[in-house]
């Protein structure tokens, strides 16, 4: 099972360097703000795997809960900030 | 019938008085057998309505009165304070998880100042109605769109894998029926969450909808979805009522003419 | 300028979600000792919690929420609270932030009385980084022009 894990993990981060390409290289803000929005969900994921491969899941539960509140702060913030600029 | 043959072949003059007076009293008996029927038939139709929404018949008057209206209302402060705090305890228990005084002790004193801080965030639009009937719905409607979210989630799978890449991008825009904020964040959510569609704005009670391809608007067009949200909030309900209500008030005008 | 947010989906799951958001901070600020977070981290998530309400519901909500007179108390109180603790053990014969001095105050062993001092050097930090984070987001996001002044000056932007 912690194979599985491990290789989930792996598919995982694989998939983090496809949607940074689009992060980096996006035509436009909004490309590059749903990358990163995307990036930080499977950061979350990522984070969870960690805690079960390594035995800590109440630890690491704790750490992805404040990663995915402030990434949904941080999202909504840079779309108020485009709003305003506009 | 009778009367027809009658007027198509008239015969002589006393014979008609008499024939006339008979068949007009059958057809008269023929048109109250007919009232009657519609008249079984329509309190049959009330009955299987106040049947199908005795789920808020239950309630007391008064709340069946303002859900009639739609009413929303603010609860008072008291009342969303001591909620909010009861909400926040738990919510604190579930995340600490250490069950002696001290821990605890800390938890009442945060759970108080949150709740005293931001108690009217919490209930700030509350649909007149009762709880319990909302979170049961609730759990109810998790299932049904987990399945759509899988079904169609292989869906757009199939689309975006396929090598000619089928997909016909539209926004469609359509108005909706529910009315409280709560219902409209659940369906906008709900819509999002499903892959394939995402919900761009919610103005003026219309819903601007970014669809994948033509199917999966298609199948958010018949408004399934929009029907069972409206069913877990208790929006819809009312218009029943009211539909049953004008109804009866027809009745009850017919039955005095007769 | 920040103002209302005319966005029904964001507005609702912010006043649904704040609450909560504020609790988890405090649980952060509370459990340091014994699991991962502490007082920055908290008075972070407590920051961003502000700062999601100031972007949802606008200035004048937050202000009739937390005026800003009390912000500036907590953030000063958060020093006191740390200097204060950090002094007293120096006072009782220690090194500053000494905690295990203060179980002569306190009344309880030294292992315990390490662990109440760093809970309320944790609040102090806590309640410190809360103020100064959201005073810095509200800063910025304003450009220094209050929403009174504006008003004061007879040029009040439209609703954004």
């Amino acid at each position: 099972m912690n194979i599985f894990f491990v290789a989930v993990g792996m598919g995982l981060c694989a998939l983090v360097f496809l949607v940074l390409y689009r992060a980096i290289f996006g035509p436009g803000v909004f490309n590059r703000i749903a990358a990163i929005s995307a990036v930080g969900t499977k950061t979350l994921i990522i984070l969870l795997i960690i805690g079960y491969v390594y035995n800590r899941v109440d630890m690491f539960i704790d750490i992805s809960m404040v990663y995915a509140l402030l990434n949904f702060i941080g999202c909504i913030a840079a779309a108020k900030y485009l709003e305003m600029e506009r | 019938m009778r009367l027809c043959r009658y007027f198509l072949y008239p015969t002589q003059p006393g014979v008609i008085e008499a024939m006339e007076v008979t068949l007009f009293i059958h057809a008269a008996d023929d048109a109250f057998r007919i009232l009657e029927n519609a008249k079984a038939q329509a309190v049959g139709l009330l009955d299987t309505a106040t049947r199908l929404t005795s789920e808020t018949r239950w309630m007391e008057e008064k709340k069946l009165q303002t859900i009639l209206k739609g009413a929303h209302e603010t609860r008072s402060g008291i009342q969303s304070f001591v909620i909010t705090f009861v909400m926040l305890m738990g919510f604190w228990a579930l995340l600490s998880g250490k069950f002696d005084a001290f821990h605890l002790s800390l938890g009442v004193i945060c759970s108080l100042i949150v709740a005293y801080l931001s108690h009217d965030l919490l209930f700030a639009n509350v649909r007149v109605g009762d709880g319990r009937v909302i979170v049961r719905r609730f759990l109810a409607f998790i299932p049904w769109l987990l399945r759509e979210i899988i079904t169609s989630n292989f869906y757009v799978a199939y689309l975006a894998l396929s090598p000619k890449m089928p997909i016909d991008p539209q926004i469609m825009r359509f108005k909706t029926k529910l009315e409280s904020d709560i219902s409209w964040v659940v369906l906008a959510n709900s819509i999002t969450l499903t892959p394939g569609t995402v919900t761009i704005d919610i103005a003026d009670r219309e819903f601007m909808v970014h669809a994948l391809d033509r199917k999966t608007a298609a199948g958010l067009d018949t408004g399934e979805m929009e029907d069972r949200v409206a069913h877990i909030f208790m929006e819809a309900d009312h218009i029943y009522i009211q539909d049953v209500l004008d109804v009866s008030r027809i009745f009850a005008e017919l039955k005095r003419g007769m | 300028m920040i103002g209302k947010s005319d966005d029904i989906i964001i507005k609702t799951i912010a006043r649904i979600f704040v609450p909560f958001l504020q609790l988890y901070a405090l649980y952060v600020i509370m459990h340091g000792h014994y699991s991962p977070g502490g007082g920055f981290q908290g008075g972070v998530i407590l920051g961003a919690s502000m700062a999601l309400l100031l972007i949802t519901h606008g200035y004048d909500e937050l202000k009739r929420r937390l005026p800003e007179g009390v912000l500036l108390l907590l953030g000063s109180l958060g020093v006191l609270i740390y200097a204060g603790i950090g002094l007293l053990c120096l006072i009782l014969g220690g090194n500053y932030l000494d905690y295990s001095q203060l179980s002569v105050i306190l009344g309880v062993d030294a292992a315990h009385a390490r662990s109440l001092g760093i809970l309320g050097v944790e609040l102090g930090v806590g309640f410190t980084v809360m103020a100064i984070m959201y005073s810095i987001f509200f800063d910025i996001s304003t450009g220094g022009i209050l929403p009174e002044d504006q008003r004061r000056e007879g040029r009040v932007e439209g609703e954004r």
